[in-house]
């Protein structure tokens, strides 16, 4: 039989916020057969993404599920939506920017709160930038400079694969004779990972002791060791002032963090005490501060967000006019507290991350879920809606974890409506139901 | 005079209702006044049965009660500056955001943000308070600057943070992070605390009770009426005063 093969190069990965722009895709008969290049997490991505997906748009009735046209669809949420007295807009973290911007532009015509998944992964860190401030770089300087690096409450070999061998530890640099030899990586987590053991330094500190060893060691860096106790946190102070040592002798230093931190008690205020920490280095050296970034396009939500509404997330229309308060306007507060009587759920699963009591709530409401595959968040919804895949079958900007906007590539026709489009729809039909009433 | 406020059942009893236009000034004279409920503009009579009794000479002398379920009503009080406000029961987020005087009791428990960067004036909750008592908006310098907080409760956690001016007096116990950012004022705890007076840079924490996960960047300075006084935030050169009765790491 005869094949139609075919290679696709500098696809950029829709999976994480590395967002990788190297990948190679073989295609067979119009089918993903190969990636080259990626890690096992975008590998597979591509690669499952075939006979995974809704067919079509589907709607609960009783407790079954009917096929729906996507202009049923489309109507459904157009009803609910515009009816509603606190309707919710969450997710925006796998979609293009392009697509978060009609996002915040519905909440405001609706009156509703929009939210990214940064208020369950690192919105904490942004609480604490706007603090403090942000001294942060991109990732090419950290690549080309950087010779010590800090992963903090991250293990990046297991959740960011390619961060090590494209920005640090096995890249090369063009400010480094011999990146790899000259390269210091310390970890600081509460448990062994894959990432602590190609460390020269891991410092194991006991769960919820982080900010208890950034204080001590911005004293340290300050030169006041002397009150320091001789353990903090399961960390012996001889440690913490090696490491305090090893920091102030690089050259250029970079601390990247997870949500390891951000999401452990404390939370923003850890983080307000890792950048102070690195301010603290900075009257030595030259150190930069960084959040590991989870979903592809979680950044370009902040930015979107912000340049639209003043706010990166959780930004509550209620009043028409853009309200942030995160704990008060976050996705899984307003659910906790059932006030949310409509939900649109964009590309992300809340149903396998949120707390019980916010599914449950999610489960209760009309809820319109966008995303191409069944997911947890499949059990709780009313509708589901599949689009094109951003990266796959649909092209737009996406931001990487450093802020660097990259353009998606599509490769694949298939069909599918992008979630741009459906959004554009569904917020034009609102806009003009509002003017005739 | 005395305004009574109460709550009529709604549709929605979860949806969030802010009313920054509760304050005792505001019922002088009979202006329209209106509330939101979630993305709705409704009349206060939509919402609360209104009574009032008794004849208005200053502000002072008002008095509003609210009655019935109001612990999804937010705002309360905000910029009130006289007048008394109590509330029998629970109270939303945000009671007494800048309160400039007067005084608020509220004979339940209080959602977040209690006496959020108040300045003067004096609230005194029965019940328990919820996070961020007292402290200052997201990204804010400056919290609480003046005035009195009392609550006979406990406390949820980050109060008092970045506490600038004032007193808070917390009768139960405190959750974490109580006092962070501290920049002066007085915060008292008569029970327990973890991880208090991170990052204090002036102001005076006492705790009675027990101390859990204290920071290891508080310099030891001596006693004072049997209670161990502590120097910090070493961490940033402050000069907070943390005085605790007992220390546990
Ligand atoms: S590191 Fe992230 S962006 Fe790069 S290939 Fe792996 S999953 Fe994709």
């Amino acid at each position: 039989m005869f094949h139609i093969e075919d290679k696709v190069r500098h696809i950029v990965c829709p999976y994480c916020g590395c967002l990788c722009d190297d990948i190679l895709v073989e295609l067979t008969d119009g089918r993903i057969s190969g990636v080259e290049n990626a890690c096992t997490l975008g590998a597979h991505k591509f690669l499952d993404d075939a006979d995974n997906r809704l067919k079509g748009p589907i709607m609960r009735k009783g407790d079954q599920w009917v096929d729906i046209s996507y202009e049923e669809a489309i109507a459904y949420a157009v009803q609910t939506l515009s009816e509603a007295d606190r309707p919710l807009l969450y997710g925006w973290s796998g979609c293009v920017t392009e697509t978060q911007a009609i996002g915040a532009h519905l909440a405001e015509l609706i009156g509703g709160v929009v939210d990214s998944t940064t208020s369950v992964c690192h919105g904490p860190s942004i609480l604490a930038i706007q603090e403090v401030g942000h001294p942060g770089c991109t990732l090419g300087q950290v690549k080309n400079r950087a010779d010590t690096i800090i992963y903090w409450g991250s293990n990046p070999i297991e959740a960011h694969p390619r961060h090590l061998s494209r920005y640090t530890n096995y890249a090369d640099a063009y400010f480094l004779h011999n990146a790899f030899r000259e390269r210091k990586v310390i970890v600081f987590d509460v448990r062994k990972t894959a990432t602590s053991e190609i460390a020269s330094e891991f410092v194991q500190l006991e769960q919820g002791g982080d900010y208890h060893v950034l204080s001590a060691l911005r004293a340290i860096v300050r030169g006041r060791e002397d009150v320091v106790p001789d353990m903090v946190a399961g960390v012996p102070k001889s440690q913490l002032i090696r490491v305090a040592e090893m920091c102030k002798k690089a050259k250029f230093g970079a601390l990247f963090f997870g949500v390891g931190v951000t999401m452990t008690g404390g939370k923003y205020k850890n983080i307000r005490n890792a950048i102070e920490f690195v301010d603290e280095l900075n009257r030595h050296t030259k150190w930069t501060i960084s959040p590991m970034r989870g979903h592809s396009n979680v950044y370009g939500s902040n930015e979107v967000f912000t340049w639209i509404t003043g706010y990166p997330y959780a930004v509550d229309y209620a009043r028409g006019i853009a309200f942030y308060n995160p704990g008060e306007t976050t996705a899984v507060d307003i659910l906790a507290r059932k006030e949310a009587d409509a939900a649109l759920i964009m590309a992300s699963d809340p149903g396998a991350h949120f707390p019980r009591t916010c599914c449950e709530h999610l489960a209760k409401i009309p809820t319109i879920l966008f995303d191409p595959y069944p997911s947890a968040t499949t059990h709780l919804c009313t509708v589901q809606i599949p689009c094109a895949v951003n990266g796959i079958d649909a092209a737009g900007t996406a931001y990487r974890m450093d802020g660097i906007p990259i353009r998606t590539r599509k490769f694949l026709e298939t069909g599918y409506p992008t979630d741009t489009s459906l959004m554009h729809e569904i917020y034009e039909q609102i806009r003009e139901r509002k003017e005739h009433v | 005079m005395q305004v009574t406020l109460t709550m009529k059942p709604r549709a929605k009893p979860f949806l969030p209702i802010e009313a920054e236009m509760i304050n005792p000034m505001n019922f002088i004279g009979s202006q329209n006044l209106f509330v939101w409920e979630g993305n709705k503009k409704r009349r206060l009579e939509d919402i609360f049965t209104v009574r009032k009794e008794g004849n208005v000479n200053s502000p002072e002398n008002i008095v509003v009660v609210l009655r019935g379920d109001t612990s999804r009503v937010k705002r309360v009080g905000e910029y009130m500056s006289s007048g008394t406000i109590i509330v029998e029961g629970d109270i939303g987020m945000h009671c007494g955001n800048f309160m400039r005087g007067g005084f608020i009791e509220i004979q339940g428990n209080a959602d977040g943000w209690l006496g959020r960067e108040m300045r003067g004036g004096s609230i005194l909750c029965h019940g328990n308070a919820g996070d961020y008592c007292g402290s200052g908006y997201r990204g804010e310098k400056r919290g609480m600057r003046g005035g009195k907080i009392e609550v006979a409760g406990n406390a949820g956690d980050y109060l008092g943070e970045y506490l600038t001016g004032g007193e808070i007096h917390v009768h139960g116990n405190a959750g974490m992070f109580a006092g962070a950012e501290m920049r002066g004022g007085c915060l008292i705890i008569d029970g327990d605390a973890r991880i208090p007076a991170a990052n204090m840079a002036k102001g005076t924490c006492i705790i009675h009770g027990e101390i859990h996960e204290m920071l290891p960047t508080f310099e030891k300075i001596g006693e004072k009426d049997g209670m161990l006084v502590y120097h910090g935030d070493v961490a940033n050169k402050g000069k907070g005063e943390l005085i605790v009765k007992s220390k546990i790491t």
